[in-house]
């Protein structure tokens, strides 16, 4: 058995991609156009039309960033595409603005309060643009040369020469500029930058005067020119960092690298309240600008009432970010009391909220997503194939026919078929039960299970 | 003009201390900018004018530890893991080193000839352009001296020259700062200069 193990391991290693296939991995963007209608298929998006356009006005209230702390709600029954619009906002406000995405229950943490999280993650939300003179080292690279001694072990040498237009300078290298040239994968003929505080490297692009008619190149290679003057520069930089960061870095003595260890525990409201009136001076100053960003809280059912409170009063503030909340859940209990509410989110909170709904997807609608996804997992699948999965997803859900896809083409390869057909369909929908058809099975056989010689029914479990 | 200098200098903090043969002028601007000044004793040249700048950076937390070098060579120790890249010795180093009537900035580990060089005032007035015509070297420098007296360059005052694998640049100073730094000199005689290693403690 170990033999063909191993051989398969190889296999997955070679046609391993960069980037993994997540559920949401096709969404890039709310498929709007101009006027923010919304294109049936667009950007990975497919239906929810009122949905989208919802989605796309609320976009435009937070990339114009005058609004704070207003919350939207978006409701719908499981697998309708609620997850599918908040991350089509995140994709389509860019990564300037910063999108933070939790889900309800990541609060309840033994080690935090649930506000302290709660504010952690509405801080995260909030980014400062801050405006800084830095020193850079921008450049063409020469040669770069980098000695291992002969032993194998000690310190490596490295040399690095970089020009512009009008000089060249020779740089020695330190232990980590040399660990991370090789990690950047810094070549002859690449145009860097260096920040010279942090010894940060950017690569802005391959030099023209090193391009090649035949080179094989990424599509992403980009060519720039060689810049001019002096390799030294003092350029204006902007960088975007969250309020959380200026905490955390503010509230640890070692500074920074609390953020990389990641215990960074609670913060002391003085220490927020010192930030607060700093960003509000370098505002002032014209120093910094505040990027109010997106908080999205997934199944927000899941927040009990004191969270649901503290919401209430953090909305208020005018540092809050824009609120995007997401439920399944139709009239239920809220979570630490015995009352009944919408969404299981109290009444007066759900007063200040803007509500966006999302209907069930049509048959159409539903095979155009597994047409989408298919695409997204490099599956090749016949019409005949898509259409018996379509009736699945309508007759079961579109996240079970979604999750048949990729296991119908696994066994299409093992047949050695190119294109998946309606019989591995049918393979794989006998081989994985629905949720319906498990219902159904365990009631047949409920006698047969564990600790139902009580005669307990299953009526009783608490669902909520 | 050459007198808000002065008025910026007299606006300090000071003190003053006599060391190696050099009198140490340390400033303290009402804004929390540092600047320290050293004279040769004998002659009253400046040696050396360095600056701290204080920085207001809560987000990335820099350190405002180190001087800035305006005149005259900072002799720290290399530490290259430290500071992750530096330029390697062999490459040109450009110092500024003033005598009493010019401005001079000298490259050292320049062996081109001195043909190669290419010294101008540019545009604005503002900055003085070392160019080489092997594209080798290149620097672009401002004589903040000028800048706060807010007089404009002039191409005439330069002068080149080139010997030891050395460029030298060489400005004449104009009358207006050659006045303005014996007013700042007879300033700084009248202070009391406390000598290195008696320092002024009365016990009590």
């Amino acid at each position: 058995m170990a033999v063909p193990t191993a051989e398969s391991v190889k296999e997955v290693r070679e046609v391993t991609r960069i980037e993994r296939i997540g559920a949401h991995s096709h969404i890039r963007g709310l498929g709007l156009d101009d006027a923010l209608e919304a294109r049936n298929v667009s950007q990975g998006m497919v239906g929810q039309v009122d949905a989208r356009r919802a989605a796309g006005v609320i976009l435009e209230i937070i990339k114009e960033g005058k609004i704070a702390g207003r919350a939207i709600l978006i409701a719908g029954h499981p697998g309708t595409g609620k997850t599918a619009i908040a991350m089509g906002m995140a994709q389509a406000l860019g990564t300037d603005t910063p999108f933070t995405s939790i889900a309800g229950s990541e609060i309840f943490s033994l080690e935090m309060s649930k506000t302290e999280a709660l504010t952690q993650a509405f801080r995260k939300s909030i980014g400062v643009r801050i405006k800084e003179e830095t020193e850079i080292i921008e450049g063409e690279v020469v040669e770069i040369q980098i000695d291992r001694p002969a032993t194998g072990t000690g310190a490596k040498v490295g040399k690095l020469t970089l020009k512009t237009t009008e000089m060249e300078t020779i740089y020695d290298l330190g232990q980590k500029m040399i660990e991370s040239l090789t990690k950047e994968k810094v070549s002859a003929g690449d145009i860097i930058t260096i920040d010279k505080a942090t010894g940060k490297i950017t690569k802005l692009g391959r030099s023209f005067t090193r391009a090649r008619d035949y080179d094989a190149m990424g599509a992403q290679t980009k060519f720039v020119q060689c810049p001019e003057g002096e390799l030294q520069k003092r350029k204006e930089v902007v960088h975007t960092v969250t309020l959380h960061e200026i905490d955390v870095i503010n509230s640890r003595t070692q500074g920074f690298l609390a953020l990389f260890s990641g215990d960074t525990g609670e913060i002391k409201s003085e220490v927020r309240e010192q930030i607060n009136s700093k960003v509000a001076e370098w505002r002032e100053e014209g120093k910094a600008e505040i990027v109010p960003g997106v908080l999205f809280i997934d199944e927000v059912h899941m927040l009990d009432i004191e969270c649901f409170s503290f919401l209430n009063r953090a909305l208020e503030s005018d540092m809050s970010p824009i609120l995007i909340m997401a439920t399944n859940r139709g009239i239920t209990r809220i979570r630490g009391t015995q009352y009944q509410s919408p969404h299981g989110i109290p009444i007066d909170l759900l007063d200040r909220l803007l509500i966006i709904s999302t209907t069930p997807y049509s048959e159409k609608e539903i095979k155009q997503i597994l047409n989408i996804r298919c695409e997204e997992e490099d599956v090749e699948m016949t019409d005949d194939a898509l259409t018996v999965l379509t009736r699945i997803g309508m007759e079961t859900s579109l996240r079970y026919s979604i999750q048949l896809i990729t296991a119908a083409n696994l066994v299409s390869r093992k047949r050695k078929g190119t294109e998946v057909e309606v019989d591995d369909i049918k393979r794989v929908y006998s081989l994985f039960l629905d949720e319906s058809r498990s219902t159904q099975f365990l009631k047949e056989y409920q006698q047969e299970f564990m600790f139902n010689e009580l005669g307990v029914t299953g009526d009783t479990m608490d669902t909520s | 003009m050459a007198t808000t200098w002065i008025e910026k200098l007299r606006s300090a903090q000071k003190t003053c201390l006599l060391q190696d043969g050099r009198k140490k002028v340390h400033f303290t601007f009402p804004d929390g900018n540092e600047m320290a000044e050293e004279y040769d004793v004998r002659t009253d040249e400046l040696l050396v004018r360095k600056w701290r700048k204080k920085l207001n950076s809560f987000a990335t937390k820099q350190n405002s530890e180190q001087w800035e070098y305006e005149i005259g060579e900072q002799l720290a120790p290399r530490n290259l893991e430290s500071a992750g890249l530096m330029e390697s010795l062999s490459n040109p180093i450009f110092v500024r080193k003033d005598s009493n009537t010019a401005f001079i900035g000298r490259v050292r580990n320049l062996p081109f000839p001195i043909e190669t060089y290419n010294v101008t005032v540019d545009e604005d007035k503002k900055n003085i352009v070392i160019r080489t015509t092997n594209k080798k070297y290149y620097k672009k420098f401002d004589i903040p001296d000028m800048l706060r007296a807010q007089i404009p360059l002039n191409q005439d005052s330069i002068s080149v020259a080139h010997a030891n694998n050395t460029l030298i640049v060489s400005y004449k100073k104009p009358k207006a700062i050659i006045d303005m730094e014996k007013q700042i000199q007879t300033e700084i005689k009248k202070m009391k200069a406390a000598k290195d290693g008696d320092v002024d403690c009365t016990p009590s």
